[in-house]
């Protein structure tokens, strides 16, 4: 009966979003126009996104928001509305499997919230930064963000497995830890999934190189700050694909010039074999690129698998954030070159 | 059970299994043809061309099922 369960419905529910995600990826803007996007001032950009899929958000919020708040605005909106749209024509494991990874926005959106009560930033900019599309919908984050104090947030949260984070929190653990405790969570929630079938063995795999990624960038980024290894540990995610706790924390040991020749034999390795003397910023963007192209060539391989719709998701993410910087580099005149330097283009 | 019975089961196995295999086919190129025409209505065509493809295999099994009965 299993059998027969199978074969009538795994390839379809397969079929059916991974067809939508791969016609959605060609909406995607192309990388070539992101060079014409280059040379556009901050409203020009605004009226490229209104001739693109972003319109209806622009059009939407034009008449309250203009310039970079509109295009920041904008694309928050149009990336929940993206991710929603994914968990809306999905069901069955694909359903399942994209809801877990939306999740992080939860999380997102929770670290943002407390934030912004923190350090008391206006309520318009923190909801700027809210992308909507895990389990909590817009309704929930208004009442939360009404909130008078951080501990009536956490309240909210009682009897949830991450409640005991969000206690720590109150009872005075810095806002950093809290966050890298989070991320922890999180992700030890996706790794402690049991590779099961086939397709729950592919999100792992994604999941767990994600970690890694997560964990050797901030390796470098706290070393090139000289941070001592003491520091570093609390950090690394564990669950990493090649990059597991004891290897990271080996190489959290060493000086920055032997960790950067160790890095040979890792996967990632080839994103900076040719560029270990540049400055950091620009490693993080070789990090993300190759992440990005390793994931779509992956997701050519196994056409049925949920690696396409992550392609997808990780894709829309990058298209979001390299608009994000153009928008706000514009804004801030920075020089072209700077701006180009700082782009994920895939 | 006379041969003539056997044949008219025959036939009709050529012809069922067929459909259930062409069935099997089509559920996922359907279900494709559908999620990308949802995204996009200029794949319709492409779409249908695609899903009626594995109609031939239900061709082949009414050939046989025809050449069972009639020859």
């Amino acid at each position: 009966m299993a059998l027969l369960r199978r074969i009538s419905t795994k390839p379809a529910e397969w079929a059916y979003i991974v067809a939508r995600v791969r016609v959605m990826s060609r909406k995607l803007i192309p990388r070539e126009d992101y060079n014409k996007l280059l040379n556009m001032d901050i409203h020009e950009i605004a009226r490229y996104l209104e001739e693109s899929e972003y319109k209806r958000e622009i059009d939407e919020l034009a008449y309250k928001y203009s310039g970079m708040d509109l295009v920041d605005y904008a694309l928050s909106l149009n990336l929940s509305r993206t991710y929603s749209k994914l968990i809306r024509i999905s069901k069955g494991v694909p359903r399942q499997l994209i809801v877990q990874y939306l999740r992080r926005y939860d999380f997102w959106n929770l670290k943002n919230i407390i934030r912004g009560k923190m350090f008391g930033f206006p309520r318009e900019e923190v909801e700027a930064t809210l992308v909507i599309a895990g389990e909590y919908d817009e309704q929930f984050y208004r009442a939360l963000m009404a909130k008078e104090t951080i501990e009536d947030i956490v309240k909210t949260f009682e009897g949830k497995p991450f409640y005991p984070i969000l206690d720590k929190l109150v009872k005075a653990c810095p806002l950093a830890e809290f966050e890298d405790e989070l991320d922890k969570f999180y992700y030890q929630s996706l790794t402690s999934i049991s590779p099961e079938t086939i397709d729950m063995k592919y999100f792992l795999e994604f999941i767990r190189m994600e970690i890694d990624i997560k964990n050797i960038k901030t390796i470098l980024r706290l070393k090139t700050e000289g941070a001592e290894m003491d520091e570093i540990v609390p950090k690394i995610v564990p669950g990493g694909y090649q990059l597991k706790e004891d290897v990271a924390r080996r190489l959290a040991a060493m000086e920055l010039d032997e960790l950067m020749k160790s890095l040979e034999g890792f996967w990632f390795h080839e994103a900076i074999k040719d560029v270990l003397r540049e400055p950091l910023s620009r490693i993080e963007v070789y990090f993300d690129r190759m992440w990005a192209q390793k994931v779509v060539s992956k997701s050519h391989h196994f056409p049925l698998s949920i690696l396409p719709v992550l392609s997808y998701m990780l894709l829309k993410k990058i298209e979001v954030d390299n608009l994000r910087i153009l928008a706000r580099g514009k804004a801030e005149g920075l020089p072209t070159e700077a701006i180009k330097e700082q782009l994920v283009i895939v | 059970m006379p041969v003539e019975g056997l044949v008219a089961i025959g036939a009709g196995l050529a012809v069922g299994l067929a459909g259930i295999g062409a069935g099997l086919g089509e559920q996922a190129i359907g279900a494709a043809a559908v999620g990308a025409m949802a995204e996009d209505p200029e794949f319709f065509g492409k779409g249908l061309l695609m899903t009626v493809i594995p109609e031939t295999i239900v061709i082949f099994g009414l050939v046989v099922a025809f050449l069972l009965m009639f020859i």
